[in-house]
């Protein structure tokens, strides 16, 4: 690779930019939590005063087990869709057609991707509402949400899947056609077993989205039906900053970055042990 | 015979691709159904109801009427008026000027990313993009703490005579600006971070030993090199901030709306659907210019243009 060689007065001033940079997306974060640990004045001396506070609120528990559940049910709705998606647009599509009607499946693919929330969000709550006024069924709740957190989560895990599938050997599907596998067989027994990856990524992926959701969510949630990123947006609209939102909001920011440097640490050995792989 | 046979092999070919879209639909079709009864089907209902009446509910209601659309432009049943204008402009601007701003940052963090040793830039990386991992409301929220009229930074301005006592830096546009560029500042810096990545530093060699100097330099070897990651960068940061419904709501309050507050309040508060999806008409409007400008720009510029699917 070709060195990079900057003038020292280049790269200290690029630095004397970059780290107010980096001080001003964590500021905000690291101040909500220490404030997260200051009780109130008559408690002092419980640093995890509105630590306790929440566990004991059964509004956030059950905002945090229904957040859960959203997640995990589209999740797998969405990763089971998905795949097929992904699988059939790369097996079965011609690729050699032209025009609109070959163009379609991708173009629906990508409208939820494409879509602004806010316009996802609302045309799912006028579209609920219609159902709801003409049959009775679907009322605004974790159902309409799920069906919503569906739609926007198969696309991101048919997109993970086809990427996966382009990156493979397309001779290996004709080798088990040849061997007499029927297209049921091979689907189970060749393209499961190597899509994996792809489809535990893909369902990870949609899980992260759901949990993270909160647009959508908002505008197809019912009255019993909060997560946990709907409660603390109607708190905070209700009665701005509060001490045990800050706990709330804390532990989020703690289990994503968390989470976040935990797969950094996991991806980078993996790659490690991949490169050292041919030497011994 | 050989008719036979060829007849015979013309329709094993027919069948063969008579299976191929059987197949294909039965893969791939309950996904793309799924995805048209929920969300293709609901918004073009949403679309339709820009050209209904406003019911005495808001609800839309016969007859079709371009009334809706003229409200958006400032024309209501009491004449003209600015308001709307002002809501939609702005937007416009908020979602532009975050646009400049998360290049102004990004530029520099990308390019100390990028002249570090190879091994330490995943993580420099990380570390811009895992704040955006937290949910949006979570980082918004962070915001009206450091921005509220108890806070350090409000207490400063306040003494510098700029803020009268007892008021925050929010309420207001300056905080929703703050807000849009802190939420969409990732969103600049991965695209642009992976032009960056692949430059071509001879070309930055040979503009130097030609005596062009800093800014020029900058200009004309490194700009051309990242315009494809800042098209990109703009698309991602601009469209959303501009339709972007937290950030108003939060931290706009109710003096300084934008486009996503004024549309959910035509749904949420007082109703008037038609009005609201007129609203949303433009904004998809805007969007789909949006990309397809970037669509042009990028096919003039020679990139390879990415298609997934």
């Amino acid at each position: 690779m070709m060195g990079i060689s900057l003038g020292k007065s280049t790269r200290r001033s690029l630095l004397a930019m970059s780290l107010p940079v980096y001080v001003l997306l964590y500021a905000p974060l690291l101040l909500i939590a220490i404030f997260s640990f200051a009780p109130p004045p008559l408690a002092r001396g419980q640093t995890f005063y509105w630590y306790a506070d929440l566990l004991h609120s059964p509004e956030v528990i059950a905002a945090f087990r229904r957040s859960l559940t959203l997640a995990i049910g589209s999740s797998v709705l969405g990763t089971a869709l998905g795949t097929l998606m992904g699988f059939g647009l790369y097996r079965y599509r011609d690729r050699r057609a032209r025009g609109f009607a070959s163009a379609l499946p991708s173009l629906i693919i990508y409208t939820p991707i494409i879509m602004p929330s806010l316009v996802f969000g609302i045309s799912e709550l006028i579209f609920f509402s219609f159902i709801h006024g003409a049959t009775g069924l679907l009322g605004a709740g974790l159902l309409t949400m799920g069906i919503a957190h569906v739609t926007f989560e198969a696309p991101f895990v048919a997109l993970v899947v086809f990427a996966r599938l382009s990156g493979l050997d397309p001779n290996m599907f004709e080798a088990s056609h040849d061997l007499y596998a029927d297209a049921r067989q091979s689907f189970l027994h060749l393209t499961v077993p190597v899509i994996r990856p792809a489809i535990i990524g893909g369902f990870l992926l949609a899980f992260t989205l759901s949990i993270d959701d909160f647009t959508i969510s908002f505008f197809t949630a019912g009255p019993g039906s909060t997560t946990l990123p709907i409660y603390i947006y109607s708190a905070v609209a209700r009665k701005g900053v509060s001490p045990d939102i800050n706990a709330l909001a804390t532990l989020m920011i703690a289990t994503v970055i968390g989470t976040g440097l935990l797969q950094y640490a996991f991806t980078r050995n993996r790659t490690r042990k991949l490169v050292a792989r041919p030497g011994d | 015979m050989s008719a036979a046979t060829a007849s015979r092999r013309g329709s094993a070919a027919r069948a063969e691709r008579f299976g191929r879209a059987v197949r294909l639909w039965v893969t791939a079709g309950p996904g793309l159904a799924w995805i048209v009864a929920f969300l293709v089907l609901p918004s073009a209902i949403l679309l339709g109801i820009g050209f209904f009446t406003s019911g005495s509910y808001g609800g839309p209601e016969l007859p079709l009427t371009l009334q809706p659309l003229r409200e958006v432009a400032g024309y209501s049943i009491l004449g003209w008026s600015s308001g709307n204008i002002t809501v939609l402009a702005r937007s416009l601007i908020q979602a532009m000027s975050a646009g400049v701003l998360t290049v102004l940052f990004a530029y520099p963090v990308v390019f100390f990313i990028v002249t570090r040793p190879p091994a330490a830039r995943p993580l420099l990386l990380l570390f811009i993009v895992l704040p955006s991992w937290t949910n949006q409301v979570v980082r918004t929220y962070a915001w009206m703490e450091l921005l509220g009229p108890e806070s350090a930074l409000s207490h400063l301005v306040q003494s510098l005579g700029l803020l009268q006592p007892h008021l925050g830096l929010f309420p207001g546009v300056l905080a929703m600006q703050i807000g849009l560029t802190y939420n969409y500042l990732p969103y600049m810096v991965v695209p642009l971070y992976a032009a960056a990545e692949k430059l071509d530093w001879a070309l930055v060699e040979a503009g130097r030993d030609l005596y062009a100097s800093g800014p020029r330099l900058f200009w004309n070897t490194v700009f051309p090199q990242t315009l494809p990651g800042l098209l990109s960068g703009i698309i991602l940061v601009v469209i959303p901030a501009f339709g972007d419904y937290v950030v108003p709501t939060l931290l706009g309050g109710g003096k300084s709306m934008m486009i996503g507050s004024l549309i959910a309040s035509q749904f949420l508060e007082t109703p008037n659907w038609p009005y609201g999806a007129a609203l949303t008409i433009f904004m998809l409007v805007f969007t789909c210019a949006g990309l397809l400008a970037f669509r042009a720009l990028s096919k003039r510029l020679g990139g390879a243009e990415e298609s997934m699917m």
